[in-house]
């Protein structure tokens, strides 16, 4: 197990090594210097201000100079505002985003486990067929389209909760919920397929036969262990869950990281787009590594020796 | 207890033939596995649903555009923000499709419209025609479709069966380096090729060469390898069959059914992530029309002119639905033993 987790965490610095060494050589390929077109600027100038970002030395230097400074958290500076950093950016963006995405994925998974329990347990009732076509569309229809349902119907027709903005409880519903779709579908339709091949075990029958009840079956033994394989699409979750909360931002007005970055894409702040991209991928990275030592370490079946997924 | 109590006489019983090989008669014609999977799919109402729909869908983005007579991106500002109105259609009331718009104005009288003139699915903020640019936006949507389908069935394909069937050295290189392209988010990749090239179809299509065939390769690569010491490769080994046989007779024909679900769900995926990028304005920029920018622009606008975000809305849903409909019922019949 030690020995897995080794080899994962360092194919995972070498993963993040190659994304920060494509970002850097991609933005030096970038035509101009951030200095290049203020006429103002005496030659001069330039050249002190060169100086100061470190722009004057050769490339190969910039490049450790780039890495030493990733390495302690630091981003560089964005183009948006004077002085600012990408770190503190990403800082402030943090507790927006990280509240809608956890709001989004506890809310989500709860609800999937109950509508996919619920499911497996009424095989081929229309409680079965419901939570199905529930699976169905949650999973095809695109979270922006969703977001824009909800947000025109429960915020601008029925004005039951805030349109947009990020100014309390309230604010939180419409956001976390259009984020959670995804969520629900993916977790109802995996929870159902296992509880339906625990159900046809023979220790579900054994249990059953020695005189327990149903509902102490069903809780303690059905999903108890439908649950587990639950822990592999954490990871995948997240990571649309990430990708969601770009456009559930932007949708709703909340000032996450997700609006910053598509903000400063469209305004061409490259530090702040290299900056958000590298702290994703970290995410992304670190949240599939964690779900697969956790998998590992959870369920004894597949311990993972070789480490050969 | 009537049974019992009627007389069994023995001229109520005869003989039975006993002919040769009559018990080992087949009575239906037997069927190839593709006719049993193909019949299993017939029965799956949602399946061919979803199927009849594509079909549409296809048939309509490449013949749809040419019904009007204005092209994709032919502004006229005499005609902006006219609701749709459909001929035939518009006397229907509760349809909406009139030409009136949510406020009762009949916009088509108050902008002195020719009465020739009907606007399908109306037009939007520079008097562009909805329907030509909806159904050139589904194309955009096809095109990254097929796209991400070819790029799975050649390269994952490909990649998969070589990464598998030479094994050894071969298989671990070319799995580390699938370690190291699995590891990167397809958004990184394609926000790296925003930056250096420039939002757009490019963009798109390159960030999904390089990213979307390694779901495929995975898949083939675990099917290859477990068929690989199966005991029929194994005969038509011994018996002399080069790779080559091997490869086209045995192990895609049995890899085939997995290889089919895994591109009808890399397809929505691929839709999906071409309508998001978009949304947010990092896909396909104006003024060629996509389903994302097109709901992207009708959302800003939903109050007053819901019709410009509905239809694209509604079609790219019908679109992603179906293929997850046809993706679930070509798994079910290709591979019963998943079926619920």
């Amino acid at each position: 197990m030690l020995r897995y987790i080794t080899k994962r965490v360092f194919a995972m610095l070498l993963t993040l090594l190659i994304i920060a060494t494509l970002t850097f050589f991609l933005m030096k390929l970038l035509p101009g210097s951030p200095f290049n077109n203020q006429d103002k600027l005496t030659e001069t100038q330039r050249y002190a201000l060169n100086e100061k970002y470190g722009l004057n030395d050769p490339v190969p230097v910039q490049y450790i100079n780039y890495l030493g400074k990733l390495a302690q958290g630091d981003l560089g500076y964005t183009f948006q505002f004077d002085g600012r950093t990408v770190t503190s950016m990403i800082a402030n963006g943090m507790g927006p985003s990280a509240t809608v995405g956890f709001e989004a994925l506890v809310f989500g998974t709860l609800v999937g486990l109950v509508l996919g329990i619920a499911a497996a347990l009424k095989h081929n009732t229309f409680i079965d067929y419901g939570a199905m076509i529930v699976a169905v569309f949650g999973i095809a229809i695109p979270s922006f389209v969703f977001a824009g349902l909800v947000q025109y119907y429960f915020g601008v027709k029925l004005q039951w909760l805030p349109v947009a903005f990020w100014n309390g409880p309230e604010y939180h519903i419409l956001p976390a919920f259009s984020l959670s779709v995804g969520v629900i579908a993916t977790v109802a339709r995996f929870m159902r397929t296992e509880m339906l091949e625990i159900l046809g075990t023979d220790y579900i029958l054994m249990a059953r036969s020695k005189g327990i009840s149903k509902n102490a079956v069903i809780l303690k033994h059905c999903v108890r262990n439908s649950m587990i394989p639950i822990i592999t699409i954490l990871g995948p979750l997240s990571i649309g869950l990430i990708t969601g909360s770009l456009v559930i931002e932007n949708i709703f007005a909340i000032p996450g990281i997700g609006e910053q970055f598509v903000k400063s894409i469209n305004l061409n702040d490259y530090p702040v787009i290299m900056g958000t991209t590298l702290f994703y991928s970290f995410l992304i990275i670190a949240i599939i590594l964690v779900v697969d030592i956790l998998y590992g370490i959870i369920d004894p079946r597949i311990r993972v020796a070789g480490g050969k997924s | 207890m009537s049974m019992s109590e009627r007389k069994l006489t023995p001229d109520l019983f005869r003989p039975a033939q006993l002919v040769t090989g009559k018990s080992e008669e087949i009575s239906k014609p037997s069927l190839s596995f593709w006719q049993d999977a193909f019949r299993r799919l017939k029965m799956n109402k949602a399946a061919m649903a979803g199927l009849f729909a594509i079909v549409f869908i296809i048939v309509f983005s490449l013949i749809a555009p040419s019904f009007s007579k204005y092209g994709v991106d032919d502004q006229e500002l005499m005609r902006a923000n006219l609701p749709p109105k459909i001929p035939g259609l518009e006397k229907v009331e509760f349809l909406g499709v009139n030409g009136v718009d949510i406020r009762g104005v009949n916009q088509y009288e108050m902008k002195n419209i020719p009465a020739d003139q009907k606007f399908w699915f109306g037009t939007d903020v520079l008097g562009r025609d909805q329907w030509v640019r909806v159904w050139k936006g589904t194309q955009i949507s096809l095109y990254i479709a097929f796209l991400a389908a070819t790029i799975d069935l050649i390269v994952g394909v490909a990649y998969g069966g070589i990464s598998a069937f030479y094994g050894g050295r071969v298989d671990d290189t070319m799995q580390r380096f699938v370690e190291i392209l699995y590891g990167i988010p397809n958004l990184v990749v394609i926000i790296l090729f925003i930056i250096i090239l420039d939002p757009g179809i490019l963009s798109i299509t390159l960030a999904l060469v390089i990213t979307g065939w390694i779901g495929m390769s995975r898949i083939v690569r675990a099917q290859i390898l477990s068929l690989k010491n199966r005991e029929f490769v194994l005969a038509s080994k011994t018996l002399g069959s080069t790779n080559g046989r091997l490869i086209t007779k045995h192990l895609l024909p049995n890899t085939l059914g997995a290889i089919i679900i895994t591109s009808t769900f890399t397809i929505p995926g691929a839709i999906f992530f071409e309508a998001f990028l978009s949304f947010i304005g990092l896909g396909i920029q104006p003024p060629t029309a996509s389903l994302g920018a097109l709901i992207s622009d009708g959302f800003r606008s939903l109050r007053i002119y819901p019709h410009l975000a509905i239809y694209p809305a509604a079609i790219l849903c019908v679109l992603m639905i179906s293929f997850n409909l046809l993706g679930d019922g070509l798994r079910d019949a290709l591979d019963p033993k998943m079926r619920r």
